[in-house]
């Protein structure tokens, strides 16, 4: 295989850039032309966009680059390129909510306006190191993109104190390790997945397939696709859910978190510590995902991670699963809270809190979509399950939900699990190369 | 009267039509030559034991030209046609070279193809499809002890 060239794909596919603030940026194409010019200055000029190419220094803000569908006509994308995409990402995640739970309360007739507009086209990402360089750098690309654009929203998000998200978990700390690329994420000893699940023009893990690129190739090659994702999170939901459940079943509160999650609070795994978010020795913090659920961790009847907790379905790693593929379907995930922290002390504050996240994958419809359907919204991939959904992100509807903590003697039932995440909003996005974004900025350049 | 609920199993019907009567007999002598491999050697039965969402597949012959593929699985078949091509791609591969309007070939190669041909050539069902344990997957089945085991 060709080795990947690091300074063509956009930096976020393949590696986190541990940034504290970030925010994203929804425009309209309005003068192709001068929308060219915008896409010339994020493949070559001062606000070029961030690359996988290892750095010296890390840029104070970093920035990314994504483009919905309807974003490839309105730069001048010719129709039979357009259908050389994938039908999923043609049909947009408005259009594709149901099948991953975004129903009722998280349809699109509640997302967020900007994010259901059709003319949204571009997707901008910044990661900054201070809210002084996000500023500062969301006011260099207005300045870039005015002429050609105009921006329909926002939204921002920031690291929360004790590196959280929102219900107090530790988060991010299991990444695809991906073959032939440098480290980016915890170290494991799981099968590692080869690069052409998250670039295009590849071999997949799949037997004898890549996965199609888009054309010209010059457009599709080295590029991915993203899905992004508002998720509100209702803390006080999840809190008196978790104090419920601690009274009905005599659990500590923290076991009954961690038993939901796979992990305790403070990322120590279920698997490696059963009992204890302490153990002695302590787990060294770069073998927080170095587990399996078979071998000789094994935990093959969930009686230390339970088989339908959220980090075991979002990645049951050799646990059997229908189909086999405990170890496929990986996403790279790239999630920063928003909102401001929660407060016990003062509940019900009304603010809005949650996740801005991105799921990254060279196939939407195989990794971000089966991970929903069948894995968060469905049992029947595994043992025992039935119909039961995520106990964290599932879409349960009217506190109907139930989730079952096995144990040798018989299972803990939980009961009356509600929706605690709601999609505030959604854009299924293209990730170009920085090749492609040049290719775009060449389509419409001398109109 | 109480509606049943939705099982979480599925049937599968495929029908296969042989090219030409040579492909008809090449079609008979490649499922005969697999069906009489034993079970360890049976690409199939290896396949599908890997899989773990099928209860039950069975291959028939239909008159004179045509071969059905009649299967019961759980779940989502078009999401799981990755792993179904990964796993049983190559007996495919074998069978649909003889038949008619078959996709290209290797199918690991052309998955949505392959796809569009089973969802083309399957007979479904007409109105309900009965199961007498709508709740019950393979796994949760295979989890459950035997009466001689218990």
């Amino acid at each position: 295989m060709a080795a990947v060239d690091l300074a063509d794909v956009q930096g976020f596919i393949l590696r986190g850039y541990t940034a504290p603030v970030a925010r994203c940026l929804g425009l309209s194409v309005r003068e192709s032309a001068a929308a060219s010019a915008f896409l010339t200055g994020l493949a070559d000029g001062d606000l070029a966009v961030t690359t996988a190419a290892p750095w010296a220094e890390k840029p104070g803000c970093c920035v990314n680059l994504g483009i919905t569908f309807p974003g490839l006509a309105a730069l001048g994308v010719p129709p039979g390129s357009q259908a050389s995409f994938p039908a999923e990402y043609a049909e947009g995640a408005a259009k594709r909510a149901a099948s991953v739970g975004d129903v009722g309360v998280s349809s699109p007739d509640q997302w967020l306006a900007w994010l259901v507009d059709p003319g949204l086209h571009l997707l901008v990402w910044l990661f900054a190191q201070s809210s002084e360089a996000l500023d500062a750098t969301t006011a260099q690309l207005q300045q870039a993109w005015s002429a050609g654009c105009v921006e329909l929203g926002r939204h921002d998000a920031a690291w929360l104190p004790g590196d959280v998200a929102h219900f107090g978990y530790r988060d991010g700390l299991s990444q695809p390790i991906i073959e032939d690329i440098p480290l980016a994420g915890l170290p494991d000893h799981l099968p590692p997945a080869p690069v052409g699940e998250f670039l295009l023009g590849y071999p997949s893990q799949h037997v004898g397939f890549s996965y199609p690129v888009p054309q010209p190739a010059q457009l599709g090659a080295n590029g991915s696709f993203a899905a992004l994702r508002v998720l509100e999170q209702d803390v006080d939901g999840f809190a008196e859910f978790v104090s419920a459940q601690a009274s009905a079943t005599g659990m500590p509160e923290e076991l009954i978190l961690a038993k939901l999650c796979g992990r305790w609070r403070n990322g120590v795994p279920l698997v490696l510590s059963p009992d204890t978010d302490t153990p002695d020795p302590p787990i060294p913090p770069d073998a927080l995902n170095d587990f399996d659920y078979v071998g000789e961790h094994h935990d093959e009847r969930g009686y230390h991670c339970p088989i339908g907790s959220h980090i075991r379905r979002m990645h049951p790693r050799g646990q059997r699963t229908a189909g086999g593929d405990g170890y496929l379907h990986r996403i790279v995930r790239r999630g920063i809270p928003y909102g401001p922290a929660y407060d016990p002390a003062h509940p019900r504050d009304g603010r809005a809190r949650g996740l801005l996240g991105l799921f990254i994958g060279v196939s939407l419809r195989d990794q971000f979509e089966f991970l929903m359907a069948q894995w968060a919204n469905d049992g029947t991939f595994a043992a025992g399950l039935g119909r039961t959904k995520d106990p964290v992100i599932g879409a349960h509807t009217d506190g109907a939900g139930t989730f079952s903590i096995p144990r040798p003697e018989g299972p803990v039932v939980l009961e009356g699990l509600s929706r605690f995440v709601t999609t505030r909003g959604g854009a299924y996005c293209f990730l170009p190369s920085v090749s492609a974004i040049r290719y775009l900025a060449g389509l419409r350049a001398n109109l | 009267m109480t509606e049943q609920p939705q099982p979480v199993q599925n049937p599968l019907t495929v029908v296969m039509k042989a090219k030409s009567p040579e492909d008809n007999t090449a079609l008979r002598q490649v499922i005969t030559q697999l069906q009489a491999l034993p079970a360890e050697r049976n690409p199939v039965t290896i396949a599908l034991n890997k899989l773990g969402n099928v209860h039950f597949a069975r291959f028939a012959f239909l008159g004179e030209d045509q071969l059905l593929l009649i299967t019961t699985y759980d779940g989502d078949f078009v999401a799981y046609i990755n792993e179904f091509t990964d796993n049983i791609g190559d007996v495919f591969n074998t069978l649909l070279a003889h038949v008619e309007y078959g996709p290209p070939l290797p199918v690991e190669s052309h998955r949505q193809e392959f796809l569009d041909y089973i969802r083309a050539h399957d007979l479904r069902c007409v109105g309900t499809f009965y199961s007498a344990y709508p709740d019950r997957t393979v796994f949760d089945i295979l989890d459950t002890p035997s009466d001689s085991s218990r």
